[in-house]
């Protein structure tokens, strides 16, 4: 037979042909059931959820890892590893028994004294913690599987520090592993949660691979909140990285991934018309934006230039840039988080004011202030949508009423560092730079180390109100929720008074997963739970 | 000629000690704190103190310098702040899906442009010339993140033919594979192919008016040969030498193709660690992706010699 070159050509072009069109099958081999592949709203970088605060340590530690006690749906304290537990009758001795059947990933039984290692190291990192070993005489191991959590006074905040789902939760680790300084990583990721960390497979940057932990025994209640029966039904759950918006919304059209987290607002309508596709907002307290003052320098450290700003910059117009879409946003005067139960209106009375007559008295603060007309240095994030934006508005909304902004233009990355500097402005400081919050965060006085008002010893703004302290810890050692909310209304009118910083607004993102592919996502706010999810296509 | 090399390759060292003492006090004098990232929003001052202690970054900046100059001298580009992994790791990992992406858009645009540019030169002033020249123009001004975005809603999403993301090493089969890099390839070869193609007309056009052609042509040699064997081999030496040029752009492109089509390759390794200041990272990838260039251009003028015979180092 002879070969001629072009039928060479032919045959080459024919095993191109069916070569490329062979990977249709792959994709839907990779896409079969009990796999899931998910794309979070940035990479895993750190895999010690305790070195670090970021989110996406936290999502991987709720993957791997497992929490004595875990808030429910409804944010209140339930156990999770312990069995029983019990407070003595001069609350002063919390007792954790174990429950039965907990074993780390490498097989080992999980002791209280992993837990006690791992309790200790927690709380150096986390504010709540802080707040709580403040009133710890002593945190020990009974047998293997009872602790105790002495306390020099009542406090009753124990069960909520060990339950909270904002960042840093309070994991348990091998106590070999949690030995390690909280200042330094850990190398070892052994945990006893439902799913197992792949190592093997772990690209920093593009991907990371859970796999169910067959060994995991979950509580007999159903999944609620990071609480109740973590009953696992995927084999593999992926993380893809996918850093660009638009593609990863591309991927979730065709089919390439099942759950997106943080779909941009704008991008939202093309994907309710997209088929298979749903939106749900699982985090409802979302977020609470705020414009942080500095309070070492002028104009700011004088409260009446502070109320001038609180009164000048209006919540409205910057979600309206910042977030977009009204159905996702809301105005909200609450400093604890609107729609949580520390809610309360005190003091934000002048939001319902029309903004003419808030910018004359925002004028009067200022005039009586004595302000100088010296420079506000505003630090803009522009890598980062809504802090970019707000910053524009803030800037724009204080030269309204008469001062002189300067906006400092740089990443976040320089923002980070920028804002931890106590010199003046004019000297590498700062008087605003713009954050958030995740809503069940800032909805406690203690939990957020940025309610604090210790001075010098404050979170970056450095607010100095000791009335404000007195409040927090008379809050903390309130018994009852009542209780609470009757601290909670004098601490929020002291701060309006006193203006720690401005809030600007609250919001929601939903997240978009394949409806017709995944079921039993669970709302919890600030963590992706993984377990209880079930493929059905 | 190897005396040449060698001489080469030591010019390269004040080259790389520039680029090593730029890329360092750039990144260690603008602003950023990769302890602050690290500690989160949550962290006190303490916090992000204690974790610049424990990585050394409150040490002298000379004295860090002096550090990481010996370390890469002996190879050892550091452990990336964030991941703790050493930065030659991740580096390895990312270096094939980055490798593969060069490789085929490099082979899809030197066969495309120099085609077209051959072809365009040929027909001068023709449809076809001038189709070739919109179409280089075109390619010029599109970036390729707008292009990368057209072909995904075509071809993956409309036509779904081809995948809208991701890249599966060479390793699981050659199919899925190309299957991966194909828009890709595409996305970031446009303005390559034009660059070529522009540069290969232009070449082409400057050797088809030679004397020696004209002769060929008398002698009736066949158009085929004529334009392959004489004229594109003595128009040969400028359109490597934009091949060469073109590298840096092929780095650049890449960074920004790799976010698009989601490649986890060097190029998205570099620029996350830039948004987070993982600064061995950022070093390391900066001095390697400098090295790569220097010996590219040292490649090509190798090749030099093999095209044209009259050049001699």
């Amino acid at each position: 037979m002879k070969t001629s070159r072009r039928k060479l050509l032919q045959g080459a072009a024919a095993i191109a042909a069916a070569g490329l069109a062979a990977p249709h099958i792959t994709r839907a081999y990779a896409q079969g059931a009990r796999q899931a592949r998910f794309v979070p709203h940035g990479d895993l970088r750190v895999l010690d959820p305790i070195w670090t605060t970021a989110n996406m340590s936290a999502y991987h530690g709720a993957m791997i890892y497992d929490t004595l006690f875990g808030y429910d749906g409804n944010l209140q304290p339930q156990p999770q590893m312990v069995g029983r537990s019990n407070l003595s009758d001069d609350k002063l001795t919390y007792t954790f028994e174990l429950r039965n059947g907990l074993k780390w990933h490498d097989g080992s039984a999980v002791t209280s004294a992993d837990c006690v290692a791992s309790l200790r190291r927690w709380a150096v990192k986390d504010g709540a913690g802080q707040h709580m070993m403040q009133r710890v005489k002593d945190i020990a191991a009974g047998d293997d599987k009872t602790l105790k959590i002495v306390l020099k006074e009542p406090y009753g905040l124990v069960l909520e520090a060990l339950a909270k789902t904002s960042t840093p939760l309070c994991y348990m680790m091998k106590k070999e592993v949690a030995e390690t300084d909280p200042n330094t990583q850990i190398t070892k990721h052994i945990g006893s949660g439902p799913f197992k960390f792949v190592e093997g497979e772990y690209r920093p940057g593009s991907r990371v691979v859970y796999e169910r932990n067959p060994d995991y025994v979950p509580r007999d209640e159903p999944a609620s909140g990071i609480a109740g029966g973590k009953r696992v039904y995927l084999d593999r759950v992926i993380w893809d990285i996918i850093p660009d918006a638009q593609t990863a919304m591309a991927a979730l059209m065709s089919g390439e991934i099942e759950f997106f987290e943080i779909p941009p607002l704008d991008l939202i309508d093309q994907l309710k018309s997209a088929p298979g596709v749903k939106l749900e907002v699982l985090n409802q307290l979302g977020n609470v934006g705020y414009g942080r003052l500095n309070h070492l320098h002028p104009p700011f450290n004088n409260v009446n230039a502070r109320k001038a700003a609180l009164y000048a910059i209006n919540q409205e117009d910057i979600l309206r840039v910042g977030v977009g879409n009204p159905a996702y946003y809301k105005v909200c005067g609450a400093h604890f988080t609107c729609g949580s139960p520390m809610e309360v209106n005190d003091g934000a009375e002048f939001l319902s004011m029309p903004m003419p007559q808030r910018q004359e008295k925002a004028k009067a603060f200022l005039k009586e202030s004595g302000y100088d007309g010296r420079p506000v240095v505003v630090l803009q994030a522009t890598d980062i949508n809504f802090m970019n934006q707000a910053a524009l508005v803030i800037a724009q909304s204080l030269r309204q009423i008469g001062m002189n902004v300067q906006l400092a233009a740089s990443d976040w990355g320089g923002v980070v560092t920028r804002r931890s500097v106590k010199n003046p402005p004019d000297q590498g400081g700062w008087n605003i730079f713009i954050t958030w919050g995740g809503g069940t965060a800032t909805s406690s006085p203690i939990n957020l180390f940025a309610h604090s008002a210790v001075g010098q010893n404050a979170w970056f703004g450095w607010p100095d109100n000791p009335l404000h302290e007195q409040l927090r810890n008379e809050w903390a050692l309130a018994p009852t929720l009542e209780a609470r909310k009757d601290v909670i209304h004098r601490m929020q009118k002291n701060m309006y008074d006193y203006v720690h910083d401005i809030k600007l607004g609250q919001w929601v993102g939903p997240v978009a997963y394949r409806g017709d592919r995944l079921k039993g996502i669970l709302p919890v706010p600030e963590v992706i739970p993984w377990w209880n999810v079930q493929r059905i296509g | 000629m190897i005396a040449y090399i060698v001489r080469r390759l030591i010019s390269t060292i004040p080259v790389m000690a520039v680029v090593g003492i730029f890329v360092f006090m750039l990144l260690h004098l603008s602003p950023g704190d990769p302890a602050a990232i690290i500690a989160g929003d949550n962290a006190s001052i303490e916090n992000i103190a204690a974790i610049r202690s424990r990585l050394g970054l409150d040490r002298p900046l000379w004295v860090q310098f002096l550090e990481w100059v010996w370390n890469t001298l002996r190879g050892d580009l550091g452990i990336s702040i964030f991941s703790n992994l050493p930065v030659t790791t991740l580096m390895l990992q990312r270096a094939e899906p980055t490798i593969a992406l060069s490789f085929t858009t490099l082979v899809v645009a030197v066969s495309i442009a120099v085609t077209i540019g051959v072809l365009a030169a040929w027909k001068a002033g023709s449809l076809l010339d001038r189709a070739v020249m919109a179409f280089a123009v075109m390619g010029f001004s599109v970036p390729v993140f707008v292009v990368g975005y057209l072909l995904v809603f075509v071809f993956a999403m409309q036509l779904r033919w081809l995948p809208v993301q991701g890249y599966t090493p060479i390793a699981e089969g050659l199919a899925p594979w190309l299957h991966h890099l194909v828009l890709p390839s595409i996305a970031l070869g446009l303005a390559y192919v034009a660059l070529i193609a522009r540069i290969t007309r232009a070449s082409m056009l400057e050797v088809l008016a030679e004397d020696y052609i004209r002769t060929a042509n008398a002698k009736g040699v066949a158009t085929g040969p004529m334009l392959l064997k004489h004229a594109l081999k003595n128009a040969a030496v400028p359109i490597v030498t934009v091949i060469g040029i073109g590298v840096a752009l092929l780095i650049g492109g890449v960074v920004i193709t790799e976010s698009v089509f989601n490649i986890p390759g060097v190029g998205r390794l570099v620029v996350d660690a830039i948004a987070r200041r993982d600064y061995p990272i950022i070093q390391g990838v900066m001095v390697i992706f400098a090295g790569v260039y220097v010996l590219v251009n040292l490649a090509v003028d190798m090749i030099y010699t093999f095209l044209d015979p009259r050049i001699r180092y």
